[in-house]
């Protein structure tokens, strides 16, 4: 039986791992909240008047908005079936695809916009095809939403493939049996359990987008979404002019999340 | 009627290899094996699942071994229900149904009618197997599927549902393939035995006459045969054999007795065991001794010594507490040579 002397040592050890785990988590904390907080502080006010009075600051928000909208529409539509593949299938090849995945988040965002301008510019073999076609890419919301997926696709796929991989599969079994091809299956068992996985991730994904500064200051300086105008503002006049802009796309990039948590917290509850 | 011809199959590193089986429509069969045997694996290529790497199964004479599962005209029950979370009871059962008639005949059919206002979360465990039950026999197939169906039930209500299940595949009538590792719900259930192990079918055959004449001692033991003793024939005549295993001498019919036997095998269940020596047309009568006494509800298992030899009996509790058997008591044990079955 321990003695009481070692109970004490072990507890005295206790706390002081979690005085220091709980000190650690806090830096940590602080350094995450402080900058974004303190931006929000300064130029909060400022940002949300500017949405009603600065056109300019609106037409780029509203632009943010739309592309990353449409990015995550079009992410969600072709990332949910790759989703369910590497949730349910074991393929050859599937380390490969998931490296794939991979590449968006492991490499600087301006170089992410440096390889769609080699493949989507006008003389680019793809680029030129589809200005053919009288689609221009670069240098247009097109472009935008381009880089905006390119950047973001891959939080969309994980959330998803998490999400569908929670769903026990024998839920789409027992609906094959019952008369569902697998698409039926997948609509009728699988989504609806595991929509509010796939919507999280929609969510993450638009807020990704909507932040995107690195790929599409390459890709479409013009027409300038928010954060480009954000930098636009702070090299041209300096951090005074830029804050109201920067204040007013965390503030939008921050809504959808907020709603989101507060959706979880109201269904726990 | 469903015929199963060198059925293949594989997951991971398990196989199922080379399982041939007929059931007759109307026909319950149920496939008995130990847990990794490959029951569900089995079930799961019926119903295409999992994808047969080999032979055929058809149905009605229909070749469906690459049909996709909703063309086969099977539904499955699993053991665990597997009820839709996000669907109400009322819309679970309609699940596979044409119309809204077949899903309520299903409900009423399987006992479930009164808790089609229910929601699924606030089901027992028996109500929600009732409920998958009545999802599957909605959709009209004729061939049930079940994977171990009353495994989570406590056993009243295993009981219960046993009926409901016998009654309602009588009723319709429903061809069913079940699958359990449970001897006496395969002993109540069964039309037809089929006993699997590691992948392979050992033995398959009316009920009766696999319970009678197991084919192996592996097959014996899948039968729930506590005796199962190693040997060899040493004698003939009288319409009898004889059969050596250590210092015992076991008699069993002659006609029943495949030549060259190596086993014999006696179930608990017909070992009578009394204080006494008496008279009686037993051909087999030993003197044991007690070596432990336990009680499992309405029966009790006996545990004796014959000679150095083990020896498992199982009596009614009320009769071991009439004999007031204990631990090293001598006792005289004895069974009829058609208890005795040699392989």
């Amino acid at each position: 039986m321990p003695t009481p002397r070692t109970d004490t040592s072990h507890g005295r050890r206790a706390s002081f791992a979690s005085i220091a785990a709980a000190l650690a988590a806090s830096i940590l904390l602080l350094f995450l909240a402080l900058p974004t907080g303190s931006l929000v502080v300064s130029g909060g006010a400022a940002g949300a008047s500017g949405l009603l009075r600065d056109h300019e600051l609106r037409r780029a928000i509203a632009l943010s908005a739309g592309a990353a909208t449409i990015a995550t529409a079009l992410v969600a539509l072709l990332g949910t079936p790759l989703a369910w593949l590497l949730a349910r299938r074991r393929f050859r090849g599937g380390a490969l695809v998931e490296a794939v995945l991979d590449l968006p988040l492991l490499i600087p965002h301006p170089v992410a916009g440096l390889a769609l301008l080699l493949l989507l510019a006008r003389d680019a073999p793809l680029g030129g095809a589809l200005f053919a076609l009288g689609l221009r890419v670069i240098g247009t919301p097109v472009g935008i939403v381009a880089a905006m997926a390119f950047v973001a696709a891959p939080l969309f796929v994980s959330a998803a493939r998490e999400a569908i991989a929670r769903v026990d599969v024998r839920y789409e079994h027992v609906a094959r049996t019952l008369g569902d091809n697998g698409w039926r299956a997948f609509r009728r068992v699988t989504l609806p359990l595991a929509g509010r996985g796939i919507l999280a991730g929609a969510v993450v994904t638009w807020a990704r987008a909507v932040s995107e500064f690195g790929a599409i200051v390459v890709v479409a300086y013009h027409p300038r979404v928010a954060s480009v105008l954000a930098y636009d503002r702070f090299t041209s006049f300096g951090i005074a002019e830029a804050l109201p802009v920067a204040a007013a796309l965390v503030i939008v990039a921050l809504v959808p999340l907020v709603v989101l948590r507060a959706l979880r917290v109201e269904r726990a509850a | 009627m469903i015929r199963i011809r060198a059925l293949q199959s594989g997951s991971g590193s398990f196989a199922l290899r080379f399982v041939s089986l007929d059931v007759e429509s109307a026909e319950y069969a149920v496939v008995l094996g130990a847990a990794g045997a490959g029951k569900t694996t089995l079930l799961e290529t019926i119903a295409g699942i999992r994808r047969a790497t080999g032979g055929t199964i058809a149905i009605d004479g229909r070749d469906i071994t690459h049909e996709p599962p909703e063309r086969r005209g099977v539904a499955m029950v699993y053991q665990h229900d597997y009820l839709f979370p996000h669907l109400d009871v009322a819309a679970n059962i309609a699940y596979g149904a044409r119309d809204r008639a077949d899903a309520r005949a299903a409900a009423e059919l399987a006992g479930a009618a009164a808790l089609l206002e229910r929601d699924v979360r606030s089901l027992s465990g028996g109500e929600r197997q009732l409920v998958a039950l009545a999802r599957a026999l909605a959709t009209r197939a004729r061939v049930l599927l079940l994977d171990e169906p009353f495994g989570a039930l406590d056993p009243p209500r295993r009981a219960a549902m046993r009926r409901t299940l016998r009654d309602v595949q009588r009723r319709e009538p429903l061809t069913v393939v079940h699958v359990t590792h449970d001897v006496a719900e395969a002993a109540l259930l069964a039309d037809r035995i089929a006993l699997l192990d590691d992948g392979a079918l050992l033995q398959t055959g009316p009920a009766p006459d696999v319970f009678a004449h197991p084919v192996s001692v592996r097959a014996a033991e899948l039968l729930g045969a506590e005796n199962v003793f190693a040997g060899r024939v040493v004698g003939r005549g009288d319409g009898l054999v004889e059969f050596r295993t250590g210092s015992l001498v076991l008699h069993a019919l002659a006609d029943e007795s495949p030549e060259g036997a190596t086993h014999a095998v006696v179930h608990a269940g017909e070992i009578v065991v009394a204080r006494e020596a008496a008279r009686s047309s037993a051909r087999n009568s030993v003197v044991g001794r007690v070596s432990s006494v336990t009680s499992t509800g309405a029966l009790a298992r006996i545990e004796l010594e014959v000679s150095g030899t083990p020896l498992v009996a199982s009596i009614t509790a009320s009769s071991a507490r009439e004999l007031a058997l204990r631990e090293g008591d001598e006792v005289h044990a004895s069974w009829k040579a058609t208890a005795v079955r040699l392989c």
